[in-house]
């Protein structure tokens, strides 16, 4: 017979919540997520139309090198704007609040506020690719995006600027929160490196987003006002976009990768039961890659940049792999010699470490000047930034979702589900992007519908397990929704973790916690009978006393 | 905060959030919003220098620079009002209402002083100035500057009104609508300083 406890984990909230206003964090934070996979999937689908084209050397599908500029921009433009970064806000709302036992985040008002600007703005986005559509990429480059591109290009400004809007909302909130919301026991020094993550990415937003709004201010001014600020037959300057948007883009790169590295100390501890290794330089090197990033905007524009800076930036960008290779052997030290339990969320974390990393060599290698010019524009490039956003953001957002989804749902996945998943997903994206390097070294340029028939055997290879990635994800939808109404119920803490987010009910009540919590000294001290100690206090408050579902754990 | 805002609080914490730890949060929300939305203006000046140097000189041959007499006046203007705004702001914190009613209108009648002459600066520029970059980025930023100022002037008329109707004390946690506009009002001060600056100095 089930408990009272047992019965409040079966609790949730009704789905029509999800689809209403709310100042509720947890709601809000599922609202991003579902909107922002929901966008992963119009983003995937057209990646996968992006690789039927490539499936031969000449135009089939796309009737003309327009429309394949079309679908590749509003590719880009949905993955980073319209699933990556609101991903990271999905799991930040829901989780950055009960890390840190407060009720909810600081302003709830603008956190909702923040959250509904999206699908505004994904409507006027999406809306121009319907109209005469952005066709000059998600970088959207002047002349391409004033003189060659229709009023799509024009939405597609109106609603990046909505975005960078919520965007700066929401990471005000979050700083306030993680500034001013602990509880009094947990100085900074005992924060979950997550909430660190998640500082230093809202730092870098804050920082940098208002650029953005500025350049794009600027385009839209240059599209509808007759202005000519990137027309150097007007006096303007078209590398004062590239200045600015990518003061903004670069270290936007961060935003999507920041709170990743945070997930990855998260599970790689607690699926491990080993302290964090390094926690202080880990939490510090979030900093430094917030600060670092800010002075290597320079490097995506080697071919076009004076020379003399040339080399600073160089520098400034190799430098950057410091805090990030920091981050790398903390993962390392702390997986080593732990108890590594191979849930699903520890192979995508593991998942994200040899992914990631190939992605950072390969970033090291594009800092280097000579070679960046040598293979600039080039496939190499298409897949150095897919190892850092596909292999280091999404592989990170799988490990969250495995990790969290029993405390938003209060039910477990499915673990053999997830593996296959993971499998699927793990040669999927090796063999789409690792070649990739190979024919762009070889001299294939990206951004372009028709090549070298030379090129053909290894463009159709990629293709073929580009599929096998797209259909990866219907996986993991089934295991989400099959879960969601059939998984086993988790209980508080089915992974026994320490950290503030597992001592409440799942899903946990309105105001998170009935009583003030009381955070453990060490948010990663596993291994330690006071740990054991107070877990096993948080299992009999929760569930009394009953199994996990994956049976007890030592710790 | 609106009331609308609380109510939605209200319905989800059953009772009205700590307001030492609002008035806190409200805060440092404040400072965080500030250096943020700083960088636009930040970013408008790098888009004025870069620019400035796709030109042999600056302002470009043939251009008559533009005359920094009442952009001066304005400046003053502006400062003396954020100054009474904060004499304002002091003066109910203390209990003294007359007084914050009284530089309140001070406040936003050089407010308005400063938006007038602005307005005049960014409508007179000549044809010639408006053919090359020097005429385009000062509409641009003297543009963009006075939105804000439009915006903030209207909080502030807001606060003025409602403190008339005697809806703040002198405990900054009722009154965090009045010193939330001193705030913005010393954010518009300062981004104009460094607009004028580069606008009509840094030749």
């Amino acid at each position: 017979m089930a408990t009272q406890h047992e019965a409040e984990t079966v609790r949730r909230p009704a789905l029509s919540e999800y689809l209403r206003w709310s100042v509720d964090h947890k709601i809000i934070g599922v609202q991003y997520g579902v909107a922002a996979f929901l966008f992963f999937m119009v983003g995937g689908a057209m990646a996968m139309g992006i690789r039927l084209e490539l499936w031969t050397p000449t135009l089939d599908l796309m009737a003309s090198g327009s429309a394949y500029n079309s679908l590749f921009t509003m590719h880009g433009t949905v993955m980073i704007f319209l699933f990556i970064i609101p991903m990271w806000a999905a799991f930040g709302n829901f989780v950055v609040p009960l890390q840190l036992g407060a009720k909810d985040m600081a302003f709830p008002w603008l956190n909702a506020f923040a959250f509904w600007l999206i699908p505004p703005a994904a409507i006027v986005i999406l809306l121009g690719y319907f109209v005469t559509p952005a066709e000059a990429g998600w970088t959207s480059y002047p002349p391409l995006s004033t003189l060659f591109s229709g009023d799509g290009q024009t939405l597609w400004a109106l609603g990046a600027h909505l975005l960078g809007i919520s965007s700066i909302m929401g990471s005000i909130n979050f700083i306030v929160t993680i500034l001013n919301m602990r509880p009094p026991q947990m100085i900074i020094w005992t924060m979950p490196l997550l909430c660190w993550a998640v500082l230093a990415t809202s730092i870098i937003a804050v920082m940098a987003t208002p650029f953005l709004a500025g350049a794009l201010t600027l385009l839209l001014l240059d599209r509808v006002a007759g202005t000519t600020f990137f027309d150097a037959s007007g006096g303007g300057d078209v590398l004062l976009w590239q200045n600015i948007f990518w003061f903004y883009s670069h270290p936007a790169v961060y935003i999507m990768v920041l709170p990743g590295m945070g997930v990855l100390s998260e599970v790689l501890s607690i699926h491990c039961r080993k302290p964090v290794f390094g926690y202080r330089m880990v939490g510090l090197s979030s900093m430094g890659i917030a600060f670092v990033g800010f002075t290597v905007w320079a490097h995506h524009m080697f071919t076009s940049l004076q020379p003399e800076l040339r080399i600073p930036f160089m520098i400034t960008t190799m430098i950057i792999a410091v805090p990030t290779g920091i981050k790398m052997f903390s993962w390392l030290g702390t997986i080593w010699g732990g108890k590594m339990r191979f849930t699903s969320a520890l192979l995508f974390a593991l998942g994200f470490m040899s992914m990631f990393v190939i992605g950072g060599i390969t970033g090291v290698m594009l800092a280097a000047l000579p070679f960046d010019i040598h293979v600039h524009d080039t496939y190499f490039v298409v897949s150095h930034f897919h190892f850092v956003l596909f292999g280091g953001s999404v592989f990170a957002i799988y490990a969250a979702l495995y990790h969290w989804f029993p405390k938003v749902t209060g039910r477990m996945m499915n673990e053999r589900l997830g593996r296959i998943h993971f499998v699927f997903t793990y040669f999927g994206f090796l063999f789409t992007f690792f070649p990739m390097h190979i024919v762009g070294m070889l001299g294939m340029p990206r951004r372009v519908a028709v090549y070298d028939p030379n090129f053909t055997d290894w463009n159709q290879f990629i293709s073929f397990w580009a599929f096998v990635l797209g259909f990866s994800t219907f996986i993991v939808v089934y295991n989400v929704i099959h879960s969601y109404f059939r998984g086993p119920v988790a209980g508080a803490n089915p992974w026994r973790a320490l950290t503030l987010e597992w001592a409440t009910t799942s899903p946990p009540p309105v105001t998170n916690f009935d009583d003030d919590p009381i955070p453990f000294e060490d948010p990663y001290g596993y291994g330690t009978e006071a740990s054991a100690a107070y877990l096993d206090a948080v299992d009999a408050a929760f569930s009394g006393g009953r199994p996990t579902p994956d049976g007890n754990q030592a710790d | 905060m609106t009331s609308y805002v609380q109510r939605q609080e209200k319905a989800k914490f059953g009772e009205d959030r700590d307001a030492e730890m609002r008035l806190k949060n409200n805060r440092l929300g404040m400072t965080i919003f500030q250096a943020s939305w700083i960088m636009v203006f930040l970013a408008l000046i790098v888009v004025n220098w870069q620019l400035r140097f796709s030109y042999a000189q600056w302002p470009p041959e043939g251009v008559a620079p533009f005359d920094p007499l009442l952009p001066s006046a304005a400046t003053l203007a502006l400062i003396l009002s954020a100054l009474l705004a904060r004499r304002g702001w002091q003066a109910l914190r203390l209990g003294k209402l007359g007084v914050f009613l009284m530089s309140w209108r001070l406040n936003m009648a050089l407010g308005v002083v400063f938006m007038a002459i602005i307005l005049v600066e960014f409508t007179v520029v000549s044809e010639a100035a408006l053919a090359t970059q020097y005429g385009v980025t000062m509409r641009l930023m003297t543009g963009f500057h006075l939105a804000h100022a439009l915006a903030i002037m209207a909080v502030m008329l807001r606060v003025y009104r409602q403190a008339g109707r005697g809806s703040y004390s002198g405990d900054p946690r009722d009154s965090w609508p009045v010193e939330g506009a001193v705030k913005l009002w010393y954010f518009v001060t300062v981004a104009w300083l460094m607009f004028y600056v580069v606008l009509y100095w840094l030749r």
